[in-house]
């Protein structure tokens, strides 16, 4: 194109420019019209530009880990979700949780907007009413339950509390009794003297001792123990570090092991003990010394497991490892003696370190010495429900979790929440909680919020990492904090004037700003503004040198004892779902389209159970089965599963759900249902002390697989299911 | 014709050998005009009930299923991951396979002067037309996007592409038009005669009709010549193309990397197979023309059900021969995946549809066909005719399915169920052809007249001694 | 980098089997770059996954030795491959530039012959037109194309970002740098198991880990050439 005719094309641009003016000044277009300069948009923000992409630095919320994202964003929506390679936790990478969070973002089941009894409302009503509700309720008759992430809402909510004089949040969840997060930190207090959940430094591991510990699936910071678990593997030229894993049921982290020994579910605690042993036999100590007064023969034949193979371990230990971690997690904590297996378990670290061995276990220290508030306790939980159950709560704001499906019905919480006067949630989809709450208010999701999480476990140093809003709000949502803090002003007085922040942002800052002082950080900056800027921009604030300092422990000589069980014929193993945990994102349809990486089955609840177990009851890949326990019974679909002690089933968590969402309701069965309320000997559920039974109903569902049945276990023709469904367990 | 020298003590031998062979018991020219004519006009209620009833099941379970498929995508067929290919590739080389039998008995045996073909080379030369007009549809139900096929043909467009000369695909989409040309040409050059006759003895839109397709043909000498060096010289060019034809839709799967699939036999093993189920398709046909359109007993007798038998018998044996040789060398050899694949044949899931295949082509013809006096019964034939096609179309389904299910993976292997719309179209296509053939069997002369009655003038009874033998006399 | 040429890349892949622990991370991740959709229960069940990348679970041993092995496969991109020359349309093809197996989806008329050939079983199609309920569609990539019913798909070795990349590069008059190009089932990756890089770069991380003694291509034999390398992971025995 020439010259000349790109200048007539522009002129003719030009005169219709001018026509249309002219023509709008003619029209008396309004006397605003003149104010409004009308220019070529040539200096478009970044975010607007089409086809640019912008990314924005935020902080992972599908689980309360703490993962630093960096979200990609074209013309203003969030596109896909990547790990911030700076973050001290995950250093770039993401979970397949996390990379499905999109979904959550942009699903289209979330809750439209503020309700009261399932009517919209506006917010101003909304806000009306909360501030109602926070100034005519007796304080001791409020409860707050609030989820483990995120920790800047916990802290508003605590300090809001205080203010009122109400009882101070629980922080609640299935994912932190699952992983007995309390029971760890109390034995990390015992055993290292430090009451805070140990991170177990795997990456330079020569031997990683595992007893039930998920650590690669969904336990407490799984993408920081991918990462170490890689370096650990092939990381360093030369060393190939060896993961010994003891677990009733081939987890993913087992499938990952070198040598996954299936014990005796509850006698995880003893075999610790009697592998210690072993290792200090092996490296030329006399019994006695202040160990383990344990006899390893006893125990390997009580455990079920070879003692030839505890050998070998205990002498690759002694022989040629350097460095040794052992990690209690999992179903190993969720034993009626969890408590004791825990510290058991933490002393064998000890125990290396007293032979002279390096091990890993170290502690992420607070920010400027904050630590977030601890999940509560079991018997907070039950001492809650009691009160409710009673009557004697008034208000109960729900945020963050989703207790009516996240608590076993044993505990009661769906009955006693009916006994309570006005249930606020504020979850950002429409889950069963909310579904019976009196006013909805539900707060945006992670990807449209401010907020920032205390990193607990993985970082090896303090680290703050930060929410920002990476989209515009999708639906008609507010910010739970903000929602809370205009309550709080139109309450006014005294409690005004104890929480004394205009919104949710202005908390942050105002809870950031000590930082300003630290000069380790990765940035500093004295002006508020600026040091804002780089925070939101870095995705938090962390130190600029690693801050490990592996713990030093005494060795324990607890009393593990046997483990007591139900009533029931089989073992029952439940675990949070390697992709969906604990199922407060399934309704997110890639993750329940995403295989499980064991089983290869989407969509649905499967039981695991052993082939020998299947040919003795007599049941197929595919059948429906009642699983019964003394607390509750439920329907899943037989796997037959070559990686399961035969006296044991497993079944995942996160399905089940009764609301939430198109694709999770209705699907699969949530095995929360057959555990009881009794505890670990600590603070924590004992979810493995259930023993279940088994009976065949007689129909069949296909579980949708990406494995193929034939191709892998050699047999695919089902045979037909019998009439008479009645072939369940003989007792 | 030399009856009149034939003395009258062997008059019972005569009348027998005249009852026996068509070409013996010449009637005139008239005559033999005229029972073709009465057939092709014999439009009578049944007739109209059975055409509008194959048509409507035709319009509703091959287009309706396909447009329904079309528009809402290939997922309702049964095929998945990793057998993508399924009962419309089945159906598909099923068809072109029964589309052999027309030039195989037309073009082969004429070349080699096999002269019980003469009545019937046109009722096959049809079924080649139609087999194809229905196994052509299958290249384009089976596509994803249907409504893109023509960028398989090669021609200057703004894609500035040309379809991929690399692809079998491409061979396939080549030799099948390639065929359906020939084939058709080659059924219509000996079709100019008889529809000159049909013009010259009918009225109204018919006249008008057969004016136009008889090309202004008078007869003359010029003209017969013409004629004949013509067909001769179609009937020599259409084999290469019908081996041509059912090798290449062979190399869709020959040439594949897969297991199962990639054998070198699998040329001619398709090429006989496929004359396998032309051959017998041709009996079932010759059977319903003989029971349901008129005069046709006269045309069409057991000498030629016994010949076509005989025929079979061989083929079967060739048949059985190419599949014996694939099977034993692919065993023999011991490689992994293919153990499975033969495994799942003969003891899978695969086996009802395998076991099928084995009785239905070799175990019964081979037990039945021996037999003279069961050859010669025209329904045994037919029946023959059902069974060995159903045993071929097991014998694709085996291939096509049976070989997909398995491969070197078996994270991934599968299984395939065909769905309703899968089923609806393929019974759609036979529909689809009995709906053709029928229209056809009223619109042009099903028997080749002058072929008959050249058949006529060429062969005789001589006496020799006591005794009464035929005679053929060579015509070219 | 002297020796090397900007207008010539061949990327391989390469997957430490050692390091993978098969969390399905890269499998989610290859989704929601991809724009690759959900089909639901019913349709995995048939299986009809869209997946372009599946890690393969093999089981080891018999109880209670039992053991398990994952293996990530997807489109090995393989150098002489099977499905590009039995396209008819040249839907599926190889670009000379990236030395990739290109699948052009608005070409594709769905014969499927490209999936029955491809021995590694890595190849999807649109069985149905699938949706994204809105607002779900917002997070659709819109530098990816979304597939319509009866066309093929494939991983694609995240050629977006490849272009991306290479314009970059070409913008700033210099190769694409090492590492500068990761697909989204390497970005993801918790254990770093999946490390993309350029062949042609001797310096490339590809090229230091490929040559470790553990590397082997799958299904090799076939002559497939592919370009995905994988390192086997060795268990220790006790």
């Amino acid at each position: 194109m020439s010259q000349e005719q790109r200048l007539t094309r522009r002129d003719v641009l030009k005169l219709a420019g001018l026509g249309g003016a002219v023509a709008a000044v003619l029209s008396g277009c309004g006397p605003t019209a003149k104010y409004v300069r009308r220019q070529p948009y040539y200096d478009m923000p970044e975010y607007a530009r089409p086809g640019a992409s912008v990314y924005f630095a935020t902080t992972c919320r599908e689980c309360p880990a703490g993962c630093g994202l960096v979200v990609r964003t074209v013309e203003g929506r969030a596109i896909k979700i990547e790990g911030n390679p700076n973050h001290p936790v995950n250093k770039g990478a993401t979970c397949a949780r996390g990379q499905a969070a999109l979904e959550t973002l942009y699903n289209p089941d979330r809750a439209k907007g503020p309700t009261r009894q399932g009517k919209p409302i506006t917010w101003d009503e909304a806000i009306t009413a909360l501030a109602d509700l926070l100034q005519n309720t007796p304080p001791e008759s409020m409860a707050f339950l609030l989820g483990l992430a995120p920790d800047h809402l916990a802290e508003l909510v605590y300090e809001i509390t205080q203010a009122l004089g109400a009882p101070p949040p629980l922080r609640v969840g299935a994912l932190a009794f699952m992983e007995a997060r309390n029971t760890l930190a109390g034995a990390a207090e015992r055993v290292f003297g430090t009451k805070a959940l140990p991170t177990f430094d795997i990456a330079d591991a020569d031997l990683v001792l595992s007893f039930g510990a998920n650590f690669m699936e969904t336990w407490l910071s799984p993408v920081y123990y991918g990462k170490a678990y890689g370096a650990m593997r092939r990381g360093r030229p030369g060393r190939r570090g060896i993961l010994v894993h003891f677990e009733p049921r081939m987890s993913m982290t087992a499938a990952n092991a070198d040598l996954w020994l299936p014990i005796k579910p509850g006698t995880e605690g003893l075999v610790a003990q009697a592998l210690g042993y072993l290792v200090a036999e092996a490296m030329g100590r006399e019994p006695g010394e202040g160990l383990f007064q344990v006899d390893p023969a006893q125990i390997a034949q009580q455990a079920e497991v070879s003692l030839e193979k505890l050998e070998k371990v205990a002498r690759y230990i002694a022989n040629e490892a350097e460095k040794v971690v052992a990690i209690p997690g999992g179903v190993a904590l969720g034993q009626s003696n969890g408590f004791a297996i825990a510290q058991a378990v933490l002393s064998l670290n000890a125990l290396f370190q007293e032979l002279g061995k390096e091990t890993g276990v170290f502690f992420t220290p607070p920010v400027n010495g904050e630590a977030p508030l601890a999940p509560a306790t079991l018997a907070d939980i039950q001492d809650l429900i009691g009160r409710m159950q009673a009557g004697k709560v008034k208000v109960l704001f729900v945020h963050g979790v989703n207790p009516v499906y996240e608590f076993p019905p044993s505990w009661g919480f769906a009955e006693a929440l009916k006994k309570v006067g006005t249930v606020v949630s504020f979850a950002s989809f429409v889950d069963e909680t909310a579904a019976q709450a009196h006013l909805h208010l539900p707060d945006h999701t992670f990807l449209e919020s401010w907020g920032y999480q205390r990193v607990q476990v993985g970082a090896d140093r303090e680290t703050l990492s930060a929410f920002q809003p990476v989209v515009v709000p999708v639906f008609d949502t507010k910010a739970t904090a903000d929602v809370l803090l205009a309550a709080v002003q139109q309450v006014g007085g005294a409690l005004a004037e104890a929480v004394p922040y205009k919104n949710e942002v202005e908390f942050i800052q105002k809870k950031v700003a000590a930082l300003r002082e630290r000069t380790d950080g990765i940035y500093a900056h004295p002006h508020p503004q600026v040091f804002w800027n780089l925070f939101l921009q870095h995705g938090g604030w962390w130190t600029e040198q690693s801050q490990k300092e592996l713990a030093r422990g005494s060795v324990l000589n607890v009393q593990v004892g046997e483990a007591d069980f139900d009533q029931g014929d089989l073992y029952l193993v439940v675990f949070p779902h390697p992709i969906l945990a604990e199922g407060a994102s399934a309704n997110n349809p890639w993750l329940q389209e995403t295989p499980d990486p064991t089983t290869t089955v989407m969509w649905n609840t499967w039981v695991e159970v052993h082939p020998e177990t299947a040919a003795r009851l007599g049941l197929q890949n595919d059948d429906v089965v009642e699983i019964a326990s003394p607390y509750g019974a439920i329907q899943a679909v037989v796997y037959v599963y070559p990686g399961i002690r035969p006296d044991t089933l497993a079944v995942p968590m996160g399905q089940g759900h009764t609301a939430l969402g198109r694709w999770a309701r209705g699907r699969g069965a949530n095995p929360l249902a057959l555990l009881g309320p009794e505890a670990n000997g600590a603070s924590d559920p004992a979810f493995a002390r259930v023993r279940v039974r088994v009976r065949r109903l007689g129909t069949r569902r296909q579980l949708a697989r990406k494995e193929n049945v034939v191709g892998v276990y050699g047999d695919g023709r089902y045979e037909p299911v019998e009439a008479k469904a009645e072939s369940g367990m003989k007792e | 014709m030399q009856e009149t020298t034939l003395p009258a003590e062997l008059h019972e031998r005569v009348e027998e050998l005249r009852e026996e062979h068509l070409l013996l018991d010449p009637r005139p020219r008239e005559e033999m005009n005229r029972m073709v004519l009465e057939a092709m006009e014999d439009v009578n209620r049944e007739y109209i009930i059975v055409m509008t009833i194959l048509g409507l099941v035709t319009a509703v379970t091959l287009f309706g299923a396909w447009g329904y498929l079309m528009s809402k995508g290939l997922g309702l067929a049964g095929i998945r991951r990793p057998i993508y290919w399924g009962l419309f590739i089945v159906s598909f080389v099923f068809w072109i396979g029964i589309s052999h039998a027309g030039t195989f008995v037309s073009a082969i045996l004429r070349v080699f002067k096999a002269e019980f073909r003469r009545p019937f080379t046109r009722a096959a030369e049809l079924m080649t037309t139609f087999a194809l007009a229905g196994a052509g549809l299958y290249p384009l139900i089976h596509l994803g996007r249907t409504w893109r096929f023509y960028w398989m043909i090669p021609y200057p467009n703004q894609r500035w592409l040309w379809p991929n000369f690399r692809s079998p695909l491409v061979w396939d989409f080549l030799a099948i038009n390639t065929y359906l040309l020939g084939s058709t040409m080659y059924l219509f050059l000996p079709l100019i005669p008889d529809l000159a006759m049909a013009r010259d003895k009918s009225k109204g839109w018919r006249k008008v009709l057969y004016t136009i397709l008889s090309f202004g043909w008078r007869g003359t000498e010029e003209e017969w010549r013409h004629l004949q060096k013509a067909i001769q010289i179609f009937a020599w060019a259409i084999i290469p193309v019908m081996f041509s034809v059912h090798t290449i839709v062979s190399w869709d799967f020959a040439v594949a990397m897969k297991l199962g699939w990639h054998s070198t036999i699998f040329g001619p093993y398709f090429i006989v197979g496929a004359i396998l189920s032309g051959i017998s398709a041709v009996g079932f046909i010759l059977y319903m023309i003989r029971i349901s359109v008129k005069n046709m007993r006269y045309f069409i007798r057991p000498e030629h059900f016994d010949a076509l038998g005989k025929l079979l018998l061989i083929i079967s044996m060739g048949w059985a021969y190419f599949f014996f040789n694939e099977f034993l060398l692919e065993w023999y050899g011991g490689e992994h995946t293919v153990q499975e694949i033969l495994r799942y044949y003969t003891t899978g899931d695969m086996a009802p549809v395998w076991w099928t295949m084995v009785i239905c082509n070799i175990l019964i013809p081979w037990l039945v066909l021996w037999n003279k006096n069961w050859r010669r019964k025209p329904w045994v034939m037919a029946l023959m005719g059902i069974i060995v096609n159903i045993g071929m179309y097991a014998e694709r389904y085996v291939i096509v399915v049976g070989a997909l299910s398995r491969n070197r993976i078996p994270f991934d292997w599968g299984w395939y169920k065909p769905s309703l719309v899968e089923i609806s179209i393929a019974l759609g296509t036979f529909t689809l052809f009995f709906f053709l053939y029928g229209l056809a069997s009223r619109l042009i002369p099903l028997i080749p007249v002058w072929e008959v009655e050249e058949g006529h003038h060429a062969h005789g009874l001589k006496r020799i001694g006591k005794g009464v033998v035929k005679t053929v006399a060579e015509l070219e | 980098m002297a020796e090397m040429d900007p207008q010539h890349t061949k990327w391989v892949m390469v997957i430490d089997l050692d390091r993978c622990n098969g969390c399905g991370a890269c499998v989610t991740a290859c989704a929601m770059e991809n724009n690759v959709a959900f089909t639901g229960e019913e349709e995995n069940a048939y299986g009809r996954g869209m997946h372009w990348l599946r890690i393969v679970r093999y089981w080891v041993g018999e109880w209670p030795n039992v053991q398990v092995r994952f293996m990530p496969m997807l489109c090995q991109q393989c150098s002489n491959a099977p499905c590009e020359p039995v396209c008819p349309v040249f839907a599926t093809m190889h670009s000379e530039a990236q030395e990739l197996n290109i699948q052009v989806y608005n070409r594709c008329i769905g014969t499927r012959y490209c999936a029955n050939n491809c021995p590694y079983i890595a190849r999807t199609f649109n069985w149905f037109d699938y949706e994204w309920p809105e607002p779900l569609n917002f997070h659709l990539n819109p530098d990816v194309t979304v597939r319509r019913r009866g066309i093929m798909e494939k991983c694609t070795f995240c050629i977006q970002r490849i272009r991306a990349a290479e314009e970059e590069a070409r913008m700033e008059g210099r190769p694409v740098r090492d590492g500068e190009v990761q697909p989204a089932c390497a970005q993801a990756c918790p254990t770093e198991a999946i490390v993309f890089g350029n062949w042609q770069d001797p310096n490339s991380k590809v090229r230091e880990l490929a040559e470790s003694q553990r590397g082997f291509r799958f299904l090799e034999e076939l002559g497939t050439e592919p370009k995905v390398i994988y390192l086997s992971s060795q268990k220790h025995e006790f």
